[in-house]
């Protein structure tokens, strides 16, 4: 709207001029269906060997990744550049390159990460079996990622992956589990199962995650919550599905924020429908929308995520090529349809695939856990991007190339 | 006949030896962070030695030290003889003074008058850094005990140039050829060969093509070992787009305030690729501000990419045809007076790092206003005003003015970027897969740890994997197949016992007598082999004496094994001759009484070598260990010995008989 422009005529070869109207169409043809011209402070593209589902931070300025395909993978620990870090004499920095500060062989692939805080120790699951991994990062000394032992899953054949989440503080313990009633939390050391959730329902999990230190939610695939507390075996708080489509799958998401006001849990299910409840009290009415997505996503891959420092907005990704931040400060208690506050296309735009039958989809996001509006982002096609955008609302200034 | 198979193990000793005293270490530390992407900081100078031929291999020169220490320990090749009857040739990779640094210091100051082999621009352009360098270090900081311009003449008399996929034969076993690199102009690989032992040396270089260069290739040449750089073998590394669109931010924004933009550059390479970039901005933007060029690196530039056009990528060697490399429709060639017309402009301007020359007054005119900017595009040296001001240094006491007098202030902004093409891990594993060595050796400047990477071409490539650190020698163990020459005789002869046909792909025995004359072996005949080296032939006989107890008479005792014998060996020819001897074949069996004790018999047994005499002693009782273990000497022909190990039924008394 508002664009204004003139044509001139006055070219002295007519086959000049038809040809620059031509190219003068197409820019404006995509100038108008861009809804927002979106901005980053900061953009890095890395591409690696083989993509990653796995995106999981060790420390404030180093991430792991890991590769699933069906043989022999890597597990890599990245340092983030400098130049992303520094905040006094950035432009001094030129070093913007990820170093590998770590690196490990895994015989299966690697569908699920998770770092223990607090200690140089992380533990995978290969998606195949409800069995855990457990490796050494490695310290200063080796930088190498060594496997130091494993933990036997509830069940071994099932032939869905186990979530897992790791007690914040406390020695190092971890809750898994592929299916609600299989829930249980195993401490590291001794492989002593100190808790298991008391339930009959075999509804498999979409996420798992601890909101306090004792206190967890367990999120299924279809739709359903579980709110329980690792110190009692009183049955768990059921929040039922916000739908009752038998087609779709949910993915869900708590805030952790410090106040009870703001831990929030969001769901977001395959066909874009997402709703926002309180914690405290996940059967009353919250907020909803309809998600701006295009393809129905795939069961492993849609991601949620509040974001760490700022309030009320969250990530999605996993539909599409596309990683996108919506406010949900917008929605109402009706569902309509919202428009992302922000868009990475990267993924898609500058995709290295080559068959262009299989379109590139984003296969994981994280958010700086410091850093408000820094993420990090992986695809189908081994891309891993670095950005700090801009928020639309608050962007002044001219526009960049 | 005895057999025996031939096994050879020749060892390609290569030592390498990064030369230099200490590593970077500290130097990196001290600078960080701004010289974190600090490419090109450190020193590359590698000794091999392969097939009996030392070769050295870069000489590049430490840019952190300001004494001896930035040179290479020579004392590591030589302690008192001369560098150049240790040293077959010395190869440099490209013009980066941390790979070609040391060179004159080396010829004109230790003393070396081999060969030194570089490519066309190399050798074009390294007199040229060498140069400038000199000047800062001596002009400028006052050293004394430093290389002068004379001696880098000197030295650049002695350089071989080479051409890109050329075999030149440095003597007659050792050969070279070199192989594009990436990097910089000029930059190469090398392929050195001496028999069938090779090993390829990468210096720095870059498997993704950028704007004006190409991605380094080489053939399947299956070296022994593969020496490649990994100063950037622990990292992933951003897009080329991204540090791109970062430079065209910056630029941007800088003349979008109005500001004026320094870009100080050496002639070649980065500058040709960022004004490609500007001028593809400058067209898309619909940008009006004028961008300039300072005129003798036109010159320069186009002088350098007329005559080495064939280094570059594919795009650059198109373009040029149809025009003139600077021919731009933003670009226009700078005038000193422009410097301080009004408004925003872009300049491009000699030398690099801020030391001499247009690009240092224009900054001198241009650091008091906080509106402009200038970009170091890449390292600067210690010493330079570029280095100070890449260290966060805001006030500059410039030379040519009184002690204590103003400093400079530097208010405009300062940015470095990154522009350096080094191969990543994923460049190290391309090229592994394109070279296919048996070896992998990864030399790098700091002490990093590359457990993981080792592993990781360990497991996907099953070769061993390398890193040396400095002063340390690797050795690795070749088996080269040897040649051996075969006489007609011998192979027909061989043909004619059977078997089946022989085969290029399976091993084979085969029996005759090796001789090693000359440098060279070949396998003949025993008779042959007699006949060459003039010798007799001799009869081996071997004897053994064993005791029995037997209360009869000697010759009944005799006729007791005769008997024995007859009987358990059948189909053999076997005599009980008149003088008191039997024979069986040609063993010789003879009996007398101990002098002691005439119930004690002593046999004596005697056999010629050639007698087939195994199943014969087998069927008899008689068991024999046969061994031959012929040590190779040269001109010699082998000797033998034979141990027989002897049991008779009615004893149980073991004895051991040797050659007599």
């Amino acid at each position: 709207g508002g664009l204004t422009f003139t044509f001139d005529c006055s070219a002295q070869n007519h086959v000049t001029s038809k040809l620059s109207f031509t190219v003068f169409y197409v820019k404006l043809y995509t100038e108008i269906h861009k809804p927002f011209s979106f901005r980053y402070k900061d953009l890095h593209v890395y591409q690696l060997e083989h993509p990653t589902q796995v995106l999981e931070w060790t420390s404030g300025n180093s991430v792991c990744v890991a590769g699933y395909s069906q043989s022999k993978n890597e597990i890599l620990e990245l340092r983030l550049p400098l130049k992303l870090l520094a905040d006094e004499n950035k432009s001094l920095c030129a070093e913007r390159d990820f170093k590998v500060s770590h690196g490990g062989f895994t015989d299966g692939p690697v569908r699920c990460l998770t770092h223990i805080p607090g200690t140089r120790c992380a533990v995978t699951n290969d998606g195949l079996s409800s069995d855990l991994q457990v490796w050494d990062l490695g310290g200063e000394e080796s930088d190498v990622i060594r496997r130091t032992g494993s933990i036997k899953g509830k069940r071994s054949a099932s032939e869905r992956g186990s979530r897992i989440a790791a007690r914040p503080s406390s020695a190092p313990q971890v809750l898994h589990g592929a299916q609600i009633s299989d829930v249980q939390l195993t401490e590291l050391a001794s492989g002593e199962t100190l808790y298991k959730l008391e339930t009959d329902s075999a509804d498999p999990l979409s996420s798992l995650q601890f909101v306090s230190d004792t206190v967890f939610l367990a999120g299924c695939c279809n739709g359903s919550v579980y709110v329980a507390d690792t110190r009692t075996s009183a049955p768990p708080q059921l929040s039922h599905s916000p739908s009752s489509a038998e087609s779709v799958i949910w993915w869900t998401d708590a805030a952790a924020g410090p106040h009870p006001s703001s831990r929030r849990v969001i769901r977001v299910s395959s066909s874009g429908q997402a709703v926002v409840s309180d914690l405290r009290n996940l059967g009353g009415a919250g907020c909803q929308a309809q998600l701006d997505v295009q393809t129905p996503g795939r069961c492993s891959q849609v991601k949620v995520s509040w974001a760490p420092t700022l309030d009320d907005c969250i990530s999605v990704s996993g539909f599409s090529g596309v990683v996108q931040i919506y406010n949900t400060r917008l929605w109402g208690a009706e569902p309509q349809e919202a428009r992302p506050l922000f868009e990475h296309r990267g993924h898609a735009v500058s995709s290295q695939q080559t068959d262009d039958s299989v379109p590139t989809f984003v296969t994981s996001h994280i958010w700086h856990p410091e850093r408000p509006r820094t993420l990090l982002s992986a695809a189908s096609d081994g891309s891993v991007h670095v950005w700090d955008w801009v928020d639309p609302n608050r962007q002044g200034g001219s526009p960049t190339p | 006949q005895h057999s025996y198979s031939f096994k050879s193990y020749r060892c390609a000793l290569v030592c390498l030896l990064p030369l230099l005293k200490e590593c970077n270490s500290e130097l990196l530390s001290s600078v960080l962070p701004f010289q974190g992407a600090g490419q090109d900081v450190g020193r590359s100078c590698i000794l091999v030695s392969i097939g009996g031929k030392n070769i050295m291999l870069d000489c590049g020169m430490h840019m952190g030290y300001n004494d001896d220490r930035r040179f290479p320990d020579f004392s590591y090749i030589t302690q008192n003889g001369r560098l150049t009857d240790f040293l077959d040739c010395l190869i440099i990779s490209h013009f980066h003074l941390d790979h070609c640094g040391a060179l004159p210091y080396m010829s004109e100051m230790v003393g070396y008058d081999g060969p030194i082999y570089m490519t066309h621009p190399t050798k074009a352009i390294c007199p040229i850094l060498l140069e400038d360098f000199r000047k800062i270090t001596v002009d400028k900081k006052g050293e004394t005990n430093f290389f002068t311009s004379q001696m880098i003449k000197d030295c650049m008399k002695k350089v071989i140039p080479l051409n890109l996929h050329q075999t030149v034969q440095v003597d007659d076993e050792l050969e070279i050829k070199a192989y594009y690199a990436g990097h910089v102009l000029g930059a190469a690989m090398v392929h050195i060969k001496v028999g069938s032992e090779s090993v390829v040396y990468t210096g720095d270089y870059n498997m993704t093509p950028d704007r004006h260069l190409g991605a380094a290739w080489i053939d399947k040449c299956r070296p022994d070992i593969l020496i490649s750089e990994s100063t950037y073998a622990t990292t992933i590394r951003d897009s080329k787009r991204c540090r791109e669109r970062d430079f065209l931010k910056k630029v941007h924004e800088s003349i979008e305030r109005g500001g004026k933009v320094l870009i100080p550059v050496f002639a070649l390479g980065r500058a040709q690729e960022l004004c490609i970039l500007l001028e593809t901005f400058w067209e898309r933007m619909n940008l009006k501000a004028p961008i300039y060029f300072s005129t003798g690196l036109t010159e320069k530039a186009n002088h350098y990419y007329k005559l080495f056009i064939t280094w570059t990528n594919q795009k650059i060697r198109k373009t040029f045809v149809q025009r003139n490399m600077f021919e731009f429709k933003h670009i226009k060639a700078f005038d000193r007076s422009y410097a301080d017309n009004p408004g925003p402009m872009v300049v491009f301007a000699t030398p690099g790092m801020l030391h001499a020359g247009q690009s240092l007054q224009i900054f001198k005119k241009w650091a008091g206003n906080e509106k402009n900017m200038v970009i170091m595009p890449g390292y600067c040296v210690q010493g330079t005003i570029g280095h100070k001001i890449l260290n966060g240094q805001r006030k500059l006491e410039m030379e040519g003015r009184a002690q204590n007098g103003p400093l400079l202030d530097v208010k405009l902004q300062v940015e470095y970027m990154s522009f350096s093409a080094h191969a990543d891990a994923k460049g190290i594993m391309q090229l592994i897969r394109m070279a296919e060595p048996r070896n992998m050796l990864l030399v790098h400047g700091e002490a990093v740890k590359m457990e993981f990477l080792k592993g990781k071409i360990e497991q996907e490539f099953s070769i061993d994997c390398y890193m040396p650190a400095n002063g340390e020698t690797t050795t690795v163990t070749t088996n080269p197949s040897v040649p051996v020459d075969i006489s007609l005789n011998l192979l027909k002869r061989e043909m004619a016992l059977g078997g089946p046909l022989p085969d290029p792909k399976k091993p084979r025995t085969m029996h005759g007598t090796l001789i090693m004359k000359e440098n060279s072996l070949k396998l003949v005949s025993s008779e042959q082999a007699l006949k060459e080296l003039g010798l007799n032939e001799h009869q081996l006989r071997f004897t053994c004496h064993v005791q029995l107890q037997d209360p009869h008479s000697d010759a009944d005792t005799l006729h007791r094994i005769y008997t024995h014998l007859k009987s358990v060996l059948k189909g053999y020819t076997i005599q009980h001759l008149p003088d008191g001897t039997v024979i069986v074949e040609s063993i010789v069996i003879k009996v007398s009484s101990s002098a002691e004790d005439s119930n004690t018999k002593v046999l004596l047994l005697s056999w010629s070598y050639q007698v087939i005499i195994e199943p014969l002693l087998k069927k008899s009782f008689l068991y024999p260990a046969v061994l031959a273990n012929p040590p190779l000497k040269s001109d010699v022909i082998s000797s033998f010995w034979v141990q027989t190990l002897l049991q008779f039924p009615d004893s149980n008394k073991h004895c051991g008989i040797t050659e007599s």
